[in-house]
């Protein structure tokens, strides 16, 4: 009944079609292919979804889901492929023409006006009219208590928006979706950012929903819910769909091997150069969603933790601890969206958060951003264009963003503006930054060398800790092979690394020690060499502690 | 992924190649295609309105009046730059500057001091007023997240009540006149003109070596130090500066105390070059000026200049339209089509360079290729 | 690079400048003093009496309804009478105080003499220009600061026809509260206000009073902006008023509305607003202080033709028929020997108006 790999997976998805010839199927891709400019997002995609039922998703970050999904949305028009709802082959050019077919999305994040009541917000775009320029709100008001007591929504068409809960507005997504005429339902990663009790109320909405012939594409990559909600199962993997499983017969362990792969990377054989000389230290770093609050130095980050979760607040960090080591690696794998970038912005200054940090034996807590840069923390943002780079300033001015004190850059108050141009060049030269020269703006280079320019601007001045967020993201082949050198040599030099990635290519071979964070928590951790993609996979997906 | 159309409204983008100089000269061409259509429609003579305007223009008077005009004009547009680069929109510019004057102008009023020391004196309190209004709005943005737009309309309007009340607590009526004003300035805290064109009598106003000073220094402050490199990264991108380590909150507050203080230097060429006295007939609304001069020259020293002197070109020559029975308003109507079709016109020129930018790159990159392709796979 | 920018930037600006300069097919040298400002018409100009007269008006200009148009009407009776040359300019909102001199001295140098200036701005100009200009006649309207043995001020007692028509609404409320809308919180507004609340009061001493002033200097607006003018009149006839005097020039218009809207009265200014108001809303005018502005310059114009002007001031008070409060459309009939009455004892100081 398991699939153990593709040929698995096609079996087991024929068996699973000829169980069910006897419902109706809803909705039917066959062969979707995507490609854009260099990559191919989704490739021979097979999906049947049967009416009435909840049919899950699963699948890593940038496995294709979200483009799948826009393309059912009529977002994106496939390349290849053939989309049939309810048996009729359609052609979306526009979400319009989704609607009209009968399939509506709740987006991850909500789309409704805090300051409008809920009535307002539903027939927001698709006003009732009467008599040709009044709106008619009795009538909407009736249609929108229909809805929510046929499928139990139990949802005030007057209420305001800004006044109900978490829980509540995504119903009211889901209504609006609904009062829409919608028949099949796209939830893309509904449960993000609910609490453990809302999950289940929202589950119970769901079934609820299917009970009276709705059906419900659910996006997620949290195995034990999808396990818990869905009727079937489709396994998404490098843009293809990998196995349709059903979920009587699937352990989570072994749909987080399915997402994963059935392969892992091997790390390439070298010398550990880790010392035994501590350079970072993270101590129960904590971060609550929302209004940062400032809590008493001290104050031990359970104490903290436990007040939040009395509140119902979501923690995006929840006591972190960890340790780098001169010449040490350490790798922080996990679904993306899970309190990496909170984690990074922690360290870095730029987000209060509760807990300490200590660069080189000393607390750096309390430090800015700047003091923490100057004594030695050097950054590769997640996002080079918004973080890292400014795009419409000449390479040399890009090389000072954020090394504002540097010799090289300034003197005293001053811009040192030929030492900041002949460093800029020899960026250029020793790492190979592919540029007609260094007065031209950042954003007329290619994302490879773009990022070759933040590596060599952050690896400049010595730096102590690096920390690098998905550093090849995005980036040419080429390019990547040189800036994973380029961290390999500075290791050997000494250089503590906190490599972020979703790209288990770069962690496994890169890291010396892997973490591994999920909802905030590091949940995990392993030797990257002696680690298996089940491992992997089940404490990315939260699908069970054990190693 | 690029750049916003605010970024490069305001200059924040710097434009390269010959795109600097098609942009005004195409958004010129354009406004004078306009006010011709304007002028024909109306029934007045095109090519006489030009002619008159640009003759009487010439003249060694106006000219003197273009730059007395142009000083005060960029002084305002300097003030509202510096908040543009930074993406502070500091639209309190007018409050700022009336309300330094007014308070510059009484206290110079009320002291007496030898003479260098006396306009200085002057000039410092106005500086120090306009900036501590501006800083209002800064500090209000920097602790509360209150949106400066607001809170310097805000404060415009507050300076108006709190100008007209303090005006009334230290005028002194005119005898028989109907104005009022503060105390007249003595003489040792006079800016003497200085005769820079030769064939009038008017003089120059002494504080326009002042806002070249202050145009210089803008540039210097921007470019050349770390505090202004910090101050257009912020404007850039506010993201990139915050993961920089630039202190986006203190920068708020800092830009907008040096914003109001340069505002605070708008009203000084004509109180101490003219008027000595703050009175009714205190020139309003140049900080509203500011903003569109600001926008013309992209907020850089030298073409906010050409700004400043272009409107005070056009603003002295709608006297002489007046006196042919040309409506004046016709050069209100020139002024708003050369800020729209220069916002229009490098907004077509950016677009068209950065295509052309990264063509040249790839291009360039493409007939360089064979060597740096093998010193890459070689590292 | 970056003086390589501004460089590209300066020839942008030059290269525009040029243009405009070779639109202009480079129109000759002109020497100061003489500019092309004379318009070419000029010399062919039936001049019965020979003068040119220019006039500069205050903000607002020809059309405001109010003061500007009672000075552009001496002005036309002049040039129909008199059968003078005018020529008029307009002062634009918020410029700086050498636009109004370079006015005047477009004025004087374009050979036009007399010039009259309409308004207490032009105060400090005049004075500087006049003396310029030793062989011109000056007239300022409203100003008796500029000195000058060429310059005439034109000087009216406000107050003393605001008496009048603060008199006539105490009369004619029947509500016992009226109200006063001031364009801009002037010293010469306040003189307007000062008379009315005095007629008021002479009349009923208990009445409830009103007084509003639309903008703040140096915020001119109040002067031409009908719709903070019938913003503030509707606040005064909800607050129960039923008689709004007001002096706010073009802002005028928007009081009238106001009143007719909340079936009020209302007093117009300085012309007789009855006939130049607006035809729809002249009914709920029940009376004008008249500040004969155009008798003033009307009178100016004259004596300079005959060759007798005086400089200094001429104050137009009651006694002289230079304010007064007007009669058209019948309204205050019923209490016209009253208001003449209260007129006779200001001509003949028994009243003394306080001016503030």
């Amino acid at each position: 009944m398991i699939p153990t790999g593709p040929l698995g997976t096609l079996t087991q998805e024929a068996s699973i079609s000829t169980e069910t010839t006897v419902s109706e199927v809803a909705v039917q891709l066959e062969g979707i292919t995507k490609r854009f400019p260099g990559v191919v997002a989704n490739r021979d995609i097979h999906l049947t979804v049967q009416k009435g039922h909840i049919h899950a998703i699963v699948g890593e970050n940038g496995a294709g889901k979200s483009t799948l999904m826009k393309i059912l949305y009529g977002m994106q028009r496939p390349d290849e492929g053939e989309i049939r709802v309810n048996g009729t082959p359609v052609t979306f050019h526009t979400p319009g023409d989704a609607i009209s077919a009968g399939i509506g999305m709740v987006h991850q994040h909500f789309m409704l006006a805090d300051n409008l009541t809920v009535l307002e917000n539903v027939i927001l775009g698709s006003e009732p009219k009467k008599g040709g320029l009044a709106l008619d709100f009795a009538a909407a008001r009736t249609k929108i208590r229909q809805i929510s007591d046929a499928y139990g929504l139990g949802i005030d068409p007057d209420a305001l928006v800004e006044d109900i809960g978490v829980g509540a507005r995504q119903r009211v997504e889901i209504l609006k979706v609904l009062y829409r005429g919608a028949r099949i339902l796209i939830l893309d990663e509904p449960t993000a950012v609910l609490v453990p009790h809302e999950v289940d109320e929202l589950f119970d909405n769901l079934h609820g929903l299917v009970r009276e012939g709705i059906t419900i594409i659910f996006i997620s990559h949290h195995l034990d819910e999808v396990l818990k909600v869905a009727d079937a199962i489709t396994v998404i993997r490098r843009g293809t769909t990998v196995a349709e499983v059903n979920p009587e017969g699937v352990t989570a362990r072994q749909l987080a091997e399915l997402m994963v792969g059935s392969e892992l990377p091997s790390p390439e054989t070298r010398e550990s150069t880790v010392t035994d000389v501590v350079a970072l230290e993270v101590e129960g770093l904590t971060m609550a969603a929302g209004t940062w609050r400032p809590i008493p130095k001290g104050t031990p980050a359970s104490f903290y933790m436990d007040r939040m979760r009395q509140e119902g607040g979501r923690l995006l960090l929840a006591d972190v601890s960890l340790t780098i080591h001169k010449g040490e690696v350490l790798g922080i794998a996990g679904v993306e969206g899970n309190g990496q970038a909170e984690l990074v912005e922690a360290i870095m200054g730029m987000r209060p958060a509760a807990g300490v940090v200590r660069l080189d034996g000393v607390e750096i807590t309390d430090w800015t951003t700047l003091r923490r840069r100057d004594a030695g923390i050097g950054y590769i943002p997640e996002d080079r264009h918004r973080h890292g780079l400014l795009l419409e300033a000449p390479l040399w001015e890009n090389r000072i963003l954020g090394h504002m004190t540097e010799k090289v850059n300034v003197r005293g108050w001053w811009i040192n503006r030929k030492g900041a141009r002949a460093d800029t060049q020899r960026i250029v030269d020793q790492y190979d930054v592919r540029t007609p020269g260094i007065d031209v703006f950042a954003s007329a280079l290619s994302g490879g060398n773009q990022q070759k320019l933040i590596v060599g601007r952050e690896m400049s001045g010595e730096p102590k800790l690096l920390i690098a967020a998905h550093p090849t993201r995005g980036v040419d082949v080429g390019a990547q092979a040189a800036i994973w050198d380029h961290l390999r040599t500075a290791r050997a030099a000494g250089l503590a690394v906190l490599l972020i990635s979703a790209d288990l290519d770069e962690l496994i071979g890169l890291s010396d020690w892997l973490k591994v964070i999920h909802r905030g928590e590091i949940v995990a951790e392993f030797d990257p060499a002696t680690v298996t993609p089940e491992q992997l996979g089940s404490a990315m997906t939260g699908a069970g502690e054990e190693a | 992924m690029t750049s916003s159309f605010t970024d490069r409204l305001l200059g924040r983008v710097k434009l390269t190649g010959w795109v600097s100089l098609a942009a005004p000269l195409l958004a010129i061409l354009f406004a004078a295609v306009v006010t011709s259509i304007v002028l024909s429609l109306t029934g007045n003579p095109v090519l006489d309105t030009f002619v008159t305007m640009v003759d009487y223009g010439s003249q060694p008077r106006s000219l003197v009046l273009i730059l007395n005009y142009a000083t005060t004009y960029y002084l305002s547009a300097l003030a509202v730059a510096l908040g543009f680069r930074m993406n502070l929109f500091n639209i309190g510019v007018d409050g700022q500057y009336r309300l330094a004057g007014l308070v510059a102008a009484a206290v110079g009023g009320a002291v007496t001091l030898p003479a260098p020391f006396h306009p200085i004196l002057i000039i410092l309190v106005a500086m120090l007023v306009g900036a501590a209004w501006a800083g209002i709005a800064g500090i209000l943005k920097a602790t509360r997240g209150v949106s400066e737009v607001i809170s310097t309309i805000m404060l415009n309007t507050i300076a108006t009540g709190l100008g007209a009340y303090l005006l009334a607590e230290w005028a002194v009526p005119i005898a028989g006149g109907n104005n009022i004003g503060t105390t007249p300035i003595a003489a040792s805290g006079h800016v003497p003109g200085v005769a820079l064109v030769p064939g009038s009598s008017l003089k120059v106003f002494g504080l326009i070596f002042l806002a070249v000073a202050v145009g210089i220094g803008f540039h210097v402050l921007l470019n050349k130090t770390r505090f202004g490199f910090d101050l257009r990264a912020t404007g850039r991108s506010e993201q990139a500066a915050v993961a920089s380590g630039v202190n986006v909150k203190r920068m708020v507050v800092y830009a907008m105390l040096i914003s109001g203080g340069m505002a605070g230097l708008i009203g000084m060429p004509q109180l101490l070059g003219e008027a000595y006295s703050y009175s009714l007939n205190f020139q309003a609304g140049l900080g509203f000026t500011g903003i569109a001069i600001a926008l013309l020259g992209r907020n850089n020293p030298v073409g906010i200049a050409f700004g400043a002197l272009l409107w005070g070109f056009l603003d002295v020559s709608s006297n002489i339209l007046d006196l042919h029975k040309i409506s004046p308003e016709i050069v209100t109507i020139m002024q708003g089509v050369i800020v729209l079709s220069v916002v229009i016109a490098y907004e077509l020129a950016h677009r068209y360079s950065v295509v052309a930018e990264q063509k040249r790159v790839s291009r360039e990159l493409a007939g360089a290729a064979p060597t740096p392709e093998k010193e890459g796979a070689a590292a | 690079m970056l003086r390589n920018r501004f460089g590209k930037v300066v020839a942008g600006a030059a290269t525009g400048a040029m243009l405009l300069a070779a639109a202009a097919c480079g129109g000759g040298d002109t020497t100061e003093g003489a500019p092309s400002a004379a318009p070419t018409d000029a010399a062919s100009a039936p001049a019965a009496s020979g003068a040119k007269v220019g006039l500069a008006y205050d903000i607002g200009g020809r059309g405001d309804q109010s003061f500007n148009d009672s000075a552009a009407a001496g002005l036309d009776k002049a040039k129909a009478e008199l059968g003078v040359e005018v020529n008029e300019l307009e002062a634009g909102n918020g410029e700086a105080e050498s636009a109004k001199e370079e006015r005047l001295r477009l004025l004087a140098s374009g050979g036009f003499n007399p010039v009259i200036a309409v308004g207490f701005a032009y105060s400090a100009s005049v004075a500087k220009v006049a003396a310029e200009f030793p062989d011109t006649k000056f007239a300022i309207v409203d100003d008796d600061a500029a000195k000058g043995a060429n310059i005439s001020n034109l000087v009216f007692a406000e107050e003393q026809g605001s008496f009048l028509v603060g008199a006539a609404a105490a009369l004619k409320s029947t509500k016992g509260d009226v109200g006063f809308v001031g364009g801009v919180e002037v010293p010469l507004i306040k003189k307007f206000q000062a008379g009315f609340e005095a007629g008021a009061k002479a009349v009923k001493p208990d009445i409830k009073i009103q007084s509003k002033y639309l903008t703040q200097p140096p915020d001119f607006s109040g002067f031409g902006d009908p719709a903070k003018g019938k913003t503030a009149a509707e606040g005064m006839f909800d607050a129960g008023a039923d008689v709004v005097y007001q002096a706010a020039g073009g802002s005028g218009a928007g009081v009238f509305e106001a009143a007719k809207a909340a079936g009020g009265m209302a007093i117009g200014v300085d012309s007789d607003q009855a006939k130049t108001a607006d035809p729809t809303v002249a009914d709920v005018i029940i009376t004008s202080m008249l500040k004969k502005v155009d008798v003033a310059v009307f009178d100016f114009i004259k004596s300079f033709t005959s060759g007798s002007v005086a400089a200094g001031p001429k104050v137009y008070d009651l006694a002289a028929g230079g304010v007064d409060y007007s009669t058209t459309g019948g309204k205050v009939d019923d209490i016209k020997t009253k208001l003449d009455e209260y007129k006779a004892k200001i001509a003949s100081g028994e009243i003394t108006v306080p001016k503030e």
